[in-house]
């Protein structure tokens, strides 16, 4: 039975939706500045332009929240806005997020710590459970709402675990992704581990010193193909592999010769049943901190041999946007199916020596793109891939 | 089939490598507190020192499920309604009063939600699928429900559970936030599920989710889907006394341990007990209800000899 993707939204610093989003691939903008915020300001982040209290009026939301729920709301209810609830179809909602609604909450712990009253009723938005409840409120879905917290593999396995609800006869559709809005707690985390690149992100490249943040969302609306029947809707991907495993080497850092990327992208290639010569594209997870790219890397080269497919991060573009990558970099690869897109790894120049692997350098369309596949790898060695086929 | 193969629990009560939690269960008191088994024979004193109440517990229950069922898990879903608390509110300290450039990450990289799940799989080398759940008082409820879809999907021996930590700022969300008189505890629970019998005494006959503003009419129709009704439940566990009139025995299961978000993984383990306590019993009901507009809802049944 196959898992057809019927719908798909995003936002992120280079697009408030599908199409701006498309736009900037197509004209190689990053959407990576200098952080506009106190706590952001001395990063190069992938930051959204607008205030909480700007996003929900811009984008007319019912409800005021954590960032983290707010831009769920806003990629979900794109990939859900051609789609109506019925009773006979029953539809739930996964969501990945990392820290919820911290963005938030932190600023009332501040108070707090500070002696001022904190508003009690903030904390209301800080449990990740709550931002999904929250996204799924927006849309009106109720029933089965789940959130997966694993990190930057959060969105990735959200789709995944909504596939299997579907296989499994538990639900008739779900709307799955993952959402993470930036917080100082965030900024000071990854700070404190000390790979933050103080200039613009250089996925799989030498001489990379780090990563840069990113906010953003994105979400799929996962269908059976008897739901289709129902829905009439039509398909824009296959959702055709998924698979998780663990790289239980390092509770922040990736093992040497990548096993955990390893495992999940053959798992994910069984689950397809398909070979690595029929992959046409990787979107890698590839945050361009030394230890990811270079562990990924061995993991391409175990899996794909000398025949490594064209590939690229798309973390250049968006900044790394922990638990929302995997759903963004899904929108983004049903965009490059449908236009037979390569996507490039911006700021790329030199192949790391270790395992010379080049990625695609530059935009370019027109190209037969069936098959591609999407690594997600979060920290506690927490490793995602799926994949996504053309109908 | 979803049998128990087997279940710890380190809680406020006497619940750590028993054979029936029933035979010492005590109300909470003002003296309770988290009975902790001695971590270091589970974990390096190296690595203990720098772990967190939740992790130390995650792991040590789940390494003994792990000697006790002897085959390698090959799936691990966990769940956690408010994740690492003390390494959270650690973290947001030192970034709100530490100046300079340099901060310890140990505490943010240990805040992270699954970093109990992490845990296990570096601690037992596991490499299997790693899930972690979290949505708030039913975490418990959707982690068991994957687990239940990875025995569906062919697992064979897969480990299961949740775990939260409670911090002293939690009082100040009591009566506002969290509507609750019990005391604020700690507890974990872990258990492994598996298609095949073995020794196993009871299974899981259904486990269900339900996140709505209409929840009236569910636990009738979640037994009536099953073949079953209020009446025919030996034991039923709630997080309330809303059901105490019905069925042949009614436990308000936070009398025993305390509110943390996780607590019905609690009442799982106390539902499996009351096979062993009670020799006729042939189904338990878990309703949990502890947060309104939300419902887990859990049968287990009594193997047939």
């Amino acid at each position: 039975m196959h898992i057809y993707v019927t719908g798909y939204g995003i936002i992120s610093s280079i697009g408030e939706n599908v199409e701006e989003t498309l736009h900037a691939l197509r004209s190689e903008k990053t959407g990576i500045r200098q952080g506009q915020k106190t706590y952001t300001e001395r990063f190069k982040v992938g930051e959204i332009r607008w205030s909480n209290n700007e996003l929900v009026e811009r984008f007319s939301l019912t409800q005021h929240a954590s960032r983290t729920a707010l831009l769920g709301m806003i990629a979900a209810k794109e990939a859900f806005k051609n789609h109506k609830l019925l009773a006979e179809i029953k539809t739930g909602l996964i969501s990945g997020t990392s820290v919820g609604g911290m963005d938030v909450s932190e600023l009332a712990y501040k108070d707090f710590l500070n002696s001022k009253t904190d508003d009690l009723n903030t904390y209301r938005n800080h449990p990740n459970g709550t931002t999904s409840e929250q996204i799924a409120k927006e849309l009106g879905i109720d029933g089965y709402v789940n959130t997966i917290s694993t990190a930057c593999s959060s969105a990735a396995n959200s789709i995944m675990l909504g596939a299997r609800m579907l296989l499994s006869g538990q639900l008739d559709r779900v709307v799955a992704g993952g959402t993470d809005g930036l917080s100082q707690f965030t900024i000071s985390g990854f700070r404190s581990l000390m790979i933050f690149d103080d200039e613009w992100c250089r996925p799989f490249d030498e001489t990379r010193k780090g990563l840069n943040l990113g906010e953003g969302a994105g979400f799929l609306v996962l269908e059976t193909e008897e739901t289709i029947r129902k829905t009439g809707k039509k398909p824009l991907a296959v959702l055709s592999g998924w698979s998780n495993a663990s790289d239980a080497y390092h509770q922040t850092a990736s093992s040497p010769e990548g096993l955990g990327a390893t495992l999940s992208m053959k798992g994910a290639l069984e689950v397809a049943g398909l070979k690595p010569e029929d992959i046409d594209y990787i979107n890698a997870h590839g945050t361009a901190t030394p230890n990811n790219d270079l562990s990924e890397s061995h993991g391409i080269r175990a899996i794909f041999g000398d025949a490594v497919p064209p590939f690229s991060s798309t973390k250049a573009y968006t900044g790394h946007t922990l638990a929302a990558s995997g759903g963004i970099e899904a929108v983004l690869g049903i965009l490059a199916l449908h236009n037979g897109s390569l996507l490039p790894n911006l700021n790329f120049s030199q192949a790391i020596e270790e395992t010379r692997l080049t990625p695609i350098k530059n935009y370019s369309e027109g190209h037969e793109i069936k098959h591609i596949l999407s690594n997600s790898f979060g920290f506690g060695g927490n490793n995602s891939t799926i994949i996504l086929s053309k109908i | 089939m979803y049998f128990i193969q087997h279940i710890e629990s380190i809680t406020h009560q006497d619940s750590f490598r028993k054979e029936n939690l029933w035979s010492n269960l005590k109300p909470l008191d003002s003296d309770h507190a988290l009975i902790s088994p001695d971590y270091k024979s589970y974990i390096p004193a190296a690595t203990l020192r720098r772990l967190s109440t939740i992790l130390r517990m995650g792991i040590t229950a789940s390494k003994e499920c792990q000697e006790k069922v002897f085959t390698e898990f090959d799936s691990i879903s966990v769940g956690t309604g408010l994740g690492c608390l003390t390494d959270t509110e650690k973290f947001l300290l030192t970034i709100n009063t530490v100046s300079g450039d340099i901060l310890s990450p140990t505490a943010f990289i240990q805040s992270t939600h699954n970093t109990i799940s992490g845990q296990i799989s570096l601690d037992l080398k596991n490499h299997a699928y790693n899930m972690t759940h979290t949505q708030n008082a039913i975490s418990f409820e959707v982690a068991l429900t994957d687990a239940m879809l990875c025995v569906y999907e062919g697992k064979k021996s897969v480990l299961t559970g949740a775990a939260d930590e409670a911090i002293s700022f939690l009082e100040r969300l009591r009566g506002t936030l969290i509507k609750t008189t019990h005391p604020f505890t700690s507890g974990v629970t872990f258990a492994v599920i598996s298609p095949n019998k073995n020794q196993s005494i009871a299974h899981i006959q259904a486990c269900e989710v339900l996140v709505s503003d209409q929840t009236e009419n569910a636990v009738p129709e979640f037994l009536k889907k099953h073949r079953c009704e209020l009446k025919d439940a030996d034991l039923i566990l709630e997080a309330g006394e809303q059901f105490a009139s019905t069925g042949k025995k009614h436990v308000n299961f936070l009398t025993y341990s305390g509110y943390y978000q996780s607590a019905s993984a609690f009442a799982f383990h106390l539902a499996h007990d009351w096979f062993i306590e009670n020799k006729t019993a042939q189904k338990a009901l878990i309703i949990n209800n502890l947060e309104s507009g939300k419902l887990g809802l859990t049968l287990l049944s009594r193997n047939e000899a």
